[in-house]
C-alpha cells in the first residue's frame, strides 16, 4: 500500500536522523537524573521525580514534535524529493497521511523509551513500577500527536521558521486555554478582544490532556477523563490532517 | 482509436508575483502534440520555460489555462500517470537510503509487488550502470549517479512515455553516451521520449523532432528526419575545369566559389542535377564531388533564438 510506503519511509528517515538521537539521549539522560535531584528533597523522593520525568517527557516530546514535523516536510519540499514522489500515481493525500504516520510511529518509540526510563527511575526509587502513569503518559503522547499535526499544517503553507512560531504558539496558548477563557471576558470592549476569542476557539484545549498532576499524586482520573482527552485530541490531528491535505492537493510545487 | 502520447492545449501558467513583486509568465500558450513512439526533444535556453511545461505536464503544478491529455486521458488521472516515467531536473533522492531502497520505494508508489521491484531494482541498476554502487547510500553519489539514478527511478514502472527534464545535464562524456544508448534502447521498444534540454546537440543524434522555446513562447517545431532527408535538400557540386575553359560555364548555373581550376556550384534543388553532370561533362569538366548540403539543426536554432 501506498500510504505505507510513505510511512515507513517517514520512519525510516526520522530514526536515522542523528540530532533526533541526540535529544532523545538528553532527554533520557535527565529522567534519569532526577534520582539525584529526587535525592535532594525529603520525604517526596519518588513524586518528585515521577513529576519531573512526565514534564522532561513532554517538554522533549514536543521539542521532538516540532523539530521533526517541520524538518520533515522542508527537506521533503526544499529538497526537491518531492518532485519525485508527488509525479506518481500517488494521491497527496496519502503522501500528507503516510508523512504523518511515520511521524507518529518515531514519535511513539521516542515516548516509550522515555517512558520505560521513567519508569526505571521509579522502580530504582521504590522498588515497584508504577503504572499509574501510563495514562498520563498516553494523554502526553496525543499531545504530541496533535502538536506534530500542527507543525504539518503551519507547514504546508508557510516558512519553516514561521510554522516553528505558530506551532510553539498554539502549544503555549493551547496550555493557557484557561486563562484565555479569562481574558476574553476580561478584554470584551478592547480591539485585539477578536484575536483572542479566535485562539481560544480554535486552539485545542492541551489542559484536557494535562493529567500529570492527578497521576503523580494518585488522585482518580478513571478512564473516563483519558479516553475523553484521547477522543478529543484525535479529532483535532484528523481536522488538522485534512485540512493538511486540502491545502496540498492544490499546492503549485514550483 | 489511435491516441496520441501528449496532447498539449493552450497550455500557460503564470508565476503569481510574491508580495509587490510582479507575475512571471512561465509558459504562453503552447499547443503541442507527440505522437506515440516519438522522441521530441524540447530546447531552449535558461529560463525558456522548458521545466514549467514539464512540470505542469507531471501535475506539480496547476496551469493558469490550458490542459494536458496522457494517452487519451487528463493527467489529472492517476491511471494516465502510471504510465508514465519522470525525471525531474537535478533529482535529489532520500539520501539516507541505499540506491536499490530508493528504487523500491518508488516502486511501492507504483503499487508494484515485492518480486516485480526487486526483479527491475535489479536490472534497471545494471542497465544505468550502477550496478554494485546500488547498495551505497545516496549520500555518497555524485551528481552523476544521481543522475543515473533518477533515470532508473523513472524506469521503474515500465513506462510507456518518459519525461525527463534536463537528463544529460550532469553527465560525463561516457554518461551521456550511456543515456543515448538508453534512449535509443527505449524508442526501439516503442515508447514515447520527451526530454528537455539547453543543449543542442543532446537533441540532434537522437530526436525525432524539435521544439525550440524561447521566454516561455515555442518558436517552431522541426522535424530532423526532413532536415536530413537527402531528397529535398540542396547539393553542391564540386568539379575541375581549366580556367580558359570556365567561360563555358555562362550564366545559366549559379557558381558559388571558383579557385583555380576549381569550381563549385550549389543546387537548390537536386533535381537539376543531371542537367548539371551532364553540362559538366560537355564543357569537359571532371567531378570531384556531389556532396548534399543541409540546413543544420543549429542553422535553425541560432535563427529561432537570435530574433
Ligand atoms: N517558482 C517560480 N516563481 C517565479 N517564476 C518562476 C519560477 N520558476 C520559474 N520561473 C520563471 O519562469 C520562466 C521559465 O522558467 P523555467 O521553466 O524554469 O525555465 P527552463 O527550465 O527552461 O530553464 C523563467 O522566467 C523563470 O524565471
Ligand atoms: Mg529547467
Amino acid at each position: 500500500m501506498r500510504i505505507l510506503a510513505v510511512m515507513e519511509n517517514t520512519f525510516k528517515e526520522t530514526i536515522r536522523n542523528r540530532i533526533l538521537l541526540n535529544i532523545l539521549v538528553f532527554a533520557i539522560g535527565l529522567i534519569l537524573l532526577s534520582l539525584v535531584i529526587g535525592d535532594w528533597s525529603l520525604g517526596e523522593q519518588s513524586k518528585v521525580i515521577k513529576d519531573f520525568g512526565l514534564s522532561a517527557m513532554s517538554i522533549f516530546g514536543l521539542l521532538i514534535a516540532v523539530f521533526i514535523g517541520i524538518r520533515l516536510m522542508v527537506q521533503e519540499l526544499e529538497g526537491r524529493t518531492i518532485y519525485i514522489i508527488a509525479s506518481k500515481p500517488v494521491h497527496r493525500w496519502e503522501i500528507v497521511t503516510g508523512k504523518y504516520l511515520g511521524l507518529a510511529l518515531t514519535l511513539a518509540v521516542n515516548v516509550l523509551l522515555m517512558t520505560a526510563a521513567l519508569l526505571a527511575a521509579g522502580w530504582l526509587m521504590e522498588g515497584t513500577i508504577d503504572t499509574a502513569l501510563l495514562p498520563a503518559v498516553l494523554l502526553i503522547y496525543i499531545e504530541i500527536l496533535l502538536i506534530v499535526a500542527f507543525s504539518l499544517f503551519f507547514s504546508s503553507f508557510s516558512s519553516p521558521v514561521l510554522s516553528a512560531i505558530f506551532t510553539l504558539t498554539v502549544f503555549i496558548s493551547g496550555h493557557l486555554s484557561g486563562y484565555l477563557h479569562d481574558f476574553v471576558k476580561l478584554y470584551e470592549d478592547r480591539g485585539f478582544h477578536w484575536l483572542l476569542k479566535l485562539i481560544y476557539y480554535v486552539v485545542p484545549n492541551l489542559e484536557k490532556l494535562n493529567i500529570k498532576l492527578a497521576v503523580v499524586e494518585h488522585l482518580k482520573t478513571g478512564p473516563h477523563a483519558v479516553v475523553l482527552g484521547a477522543v478529543y485530541g484525535l479529532s483535532y490531528v484528523l481536522l488538522l490532517l485534512i485540512f493538511t491535505s486540502l491545502i496540498f492537493e492544490k499546492k503549485d510545487l514550483k | 482509436m489511435k491516441q496520441h502520447a501528449l496532447e498539449i492545449s493552450n497550455l500557460r501558467k503564470m508565476y503569481k508575483g510574491e508580495l509587490g513583486e510582479k507575475d512571471v509568465l512561465g509558459l504562453d500558450d503552447l499547443t503541442l502534440t507527440i505522437p506515440r513512439g516519438e522522441v521530441f526533444a524540447f530546447i531552449g535556453p535558461n529560463g525558456a520555460g522548458k521545466t514549467t511545461t514539464i512540470k505542469l505536464l507531471m501535475r506539480l503544478m496547476f496551469p493558469t489555462s490550458g490542459s494536458v491529455m496522457i494517452l487519451g486521458e487528463s493527467n489529472a488521472s492517476r491511471r494516465a500517470m502510471r504510465k508514465i516515467g519522470f525525471l525531474p531536473e537535478q533529482p535529489r533522492m532520500y539520501e539516507y537510503l541505499t540506491g536499490r531502497e530508493f528504487l523500491d520505494f518508488t516502486g511501492r508508489l507504483f503499487s508494484l509487488g515485492k518480486e516485480e521491484r526487486l526483479k527491475r531494482s535489479d536490472l534497471l541498476l545494471k542497465r544505468v550502470g550502477l550496478g554494485e554502487r546500488g547498495n551505497a547510500l545516496i549520500r555518497s553519489y555524485s551528481r552523476g549517479m544521481m543522475q543515473r539514478l533518477g533515470l532508473a527511478q523513472a524506469l521503474m514502472n515500465e513506462p510507456e512515455i518518459v519525461i525527463l527534464d534536463e537528463p544529460m545535464a550532469s553527465l560525463d562524456p561516457v554518461g551521456r553516451k550511456d543515456f543515448r544508448d538508453t534512449i535509443l534502447q527505449l524508442k526501439a521498444q516503442g515508447k514515447t521520449i520527451f526530454f528537455s534540454s539547453h543543449i543542442l546537440s543532446d537533441a540532434e543524434m537522437i530526436a525525432d523532432r524539435v521544439g525550440i522555446l524561447k521566454e516561455g513562447r515555442l518558436q517552431r517545431v522541426a522535424d530532423l528526419e526532413a532536415l536530413t532527408d537527402l531528397g529535398t535538400s540542396a547539393v553542391e557540386v564540386t568539379f575541375r575545369l581549366d580556367q580558359e575553359k570556365q567561360g563555358r560555364i555562362g550564366d545559366s548555373w549559379q557558381k558559388v566559389a571558383v579557385q583555380g581550376g576549381q569550381v563549385m556550384i550549389r543546387l537548390p534543388d537536386r533535381k537539376q542535377l543531371s542537367r548539371l553532370l551532364s553540362d559538366v561533362q560537355s564543357w569537359e569538366g571532371e567531378i570531384i564531388s556531389v556532396v548534399p548540403v543541409r540546413q543544420s539543426l543549429e542553422d535553425i536554432f541560432m535563427a529561432e533564438l537570435g530574433r
